[in-house]
């Protein structure tokens, strides 16, 4: 079977069973290997994706249910190297550690500034309940959100 | 040559997917929100043959609420459930247990129709939750519509023909408050050791006909009896009620697990009880 999905606002053919998780579509088929399949239980969020805007766990989403719909991988964040003002935010707070579990952070963090421009360290610390980071680094990524907020209002990235 | 590659077909109405359960017999199974199914590797278990996705029927997925009762289809996420109840206080026991499970991907993605039919998840928050509020069930096939409680369900659910779906989840309402208690290892995203819901009138400060679910104990939910006739009539005292809760939890026969001895998971309730007493008398 073949799935045609549609990555970073291209369309791709991919000649895999529907059942194959969409997190091992993205790395095996397309190489976008930004999502991690760390512990595939939906519990440490490195898998997440955008589908259709909302955070979605790769590793838990069949590809034949991506079918049709829009999917955004972190590459997909900053297009010609540009970094969303969430990266920027973590960059320039030197929150990034081992950087396993950013990019789902990012998509985490992308998400809740786009829907609250102006949130409470408690709210984010809720938003990212399903974000593990091994480092523990979590201070400064919530430092690093809390500046970025405001930013993300207004459309892509 | 045999494709061994499971298959999955998205439904588009209600109608289409009994038609293709019916024609999978007994390798096709229905898939709703994943997040149980797609683990199976995780268990050691193989995937099945073939899936039949109910993701798109719309009616699967609505929350009808009026203020005699509620009906939940069996393909509304955690995430919808908890939004749709949040004004509605009575139910604050079905909003808590799906607004708190797992984390905010999960709950985009899990289903309450999964939550009732994964049989071997014993930490399903909204399992404990609907004993407690005395739901029922309603099973469609292609011949009609079948009703049973709960209660019956969660004893009947892994004998289901194979072309029978869980559509809907009915709730009665009633002038009850309710709280729902749960103790992850992790203070959030985790599941839970041990869970409580709990429901119950409250008349001049005192619990009537109260019910008491209890969660992740054993490998299914199940209503504490002993305990709610204990409290039946009984003033709000949480200390009271702790100790009661102790004098009746050789109940249950705590199931053994990874994450929590059974022992422990028994030890823990008293201490839920009176969180989930305290939550309703507040």
């Amino acid at each position: 079977m073949t799935l045609r999905l549609t990555i970073n606002g291209r369309e791709s053919l991919a000649p895999d069973d529907p059942m194959t998780p969409l997190v091992d579509l993205l790395r095996e088929r397309f190489h976008l290997t930004g999502a991690k399949p760390v512990c595939r239980e939906g519990f440490c969020g490195a898998c997440l994706v955008m589908i259709d805007g909302e955070p979605t766990l790769s590793c838990l989403t069949p590809g034949g249910l991506a079918e049709g719909r829009d999917i955004r991988t972190i590459e997909g964040l900053s297009p010609a190297g540009r970094l969303n003002p969430v990266q920027n935010a973590l960059e320039a707070h030197d929150a990034v550690q081992c950087g396993m579990c950013f990019p789902g952070m990012v998509m985490t963090l992308t998400h809740a500034l786009r829907r609250n421009a102006a949130p409470s360290r408690e709210e984010l610390r809720h938003a990212l309940t399903g974000n593990t980071c091994r480092c523990t680094g979590y201070e400064r990524i919530l430092d690093a959100a809390l500046s970025a907020a405001g930013a993300l209002q207004g459309g892509e990235p | 040559m045999i494709d061994t590659h499971p298959s999955l077909y998205i439904a588009p109405t209600l109608g289409d997917a009994l038609s293709a359960l019916g024609e999978r017999g007994a390798e096709g199974a229905a898939f709703a929100g994943g997040t149980w199914i797609m683990r199976a590797p995780i268990r050691h278990q193989p995937l099945g043959r073939a899936y039949v996705a109910l993701g798109k029927i719309e009616e699967l997925q609505r929350v009808d609420v009026t203020p005699a009762h509620v009906e939940i289809g069996a393909c509304a996420t955690h995430a919808t459930i908890a939004a749709a109840l949040a004004p509605c206080s009575d139910l604050a026991v079905l909003a808590e247990a799906a607004g708190r499970s797992a984390n905010p991907a999960v709950r985009s993605a899990a289903t309450i129709g999964g939550n009732l039919m994964a049989a071997d998840f014993a930490a399903a928050d909204l399992v404990p939750a609907l004993l407690c509020l005395e739901a029922s069930v309603e099973i469609v096939a292609r011949d009609g519509v079948e009703r049973m409680t709960i209660s019956d369900f969660l004893l009947k659910r892994q004998y289901l023909a194979c072309d029978r779906l869980l559509s809907r989840i009915r709730i009665e309402r009633a002038d009850r408050r309710s709280a729902h208690t749960r103790l992850p290892l992790r203070k959030a995203g985790d599941y839970p050791v041990a869970i409580v819901s709990l429901s119950a009138r409250i008349e001049a400060g005192r619990l009537m006909e109260p019910r008491i679910a209890v969660g992740s104990v054993e490998p299914v939910a199940r209503r504490w009896t002993p305990l709610e006739a204990a409290l039946e009539g009984a003033p709000i005292d949480i200390a009271a009620a702790r100790h009661a809760a102790e004098a009746y939890a050789a109940y249950f026969q705590g199931r053994e697990g990874i994450e929590a001895p059974g022992w422990y998971r028994i030890s823990v309730l008293p201490a839920l009880i009176g969180r989930a007493l305290q939550s309703l008398s507040s």
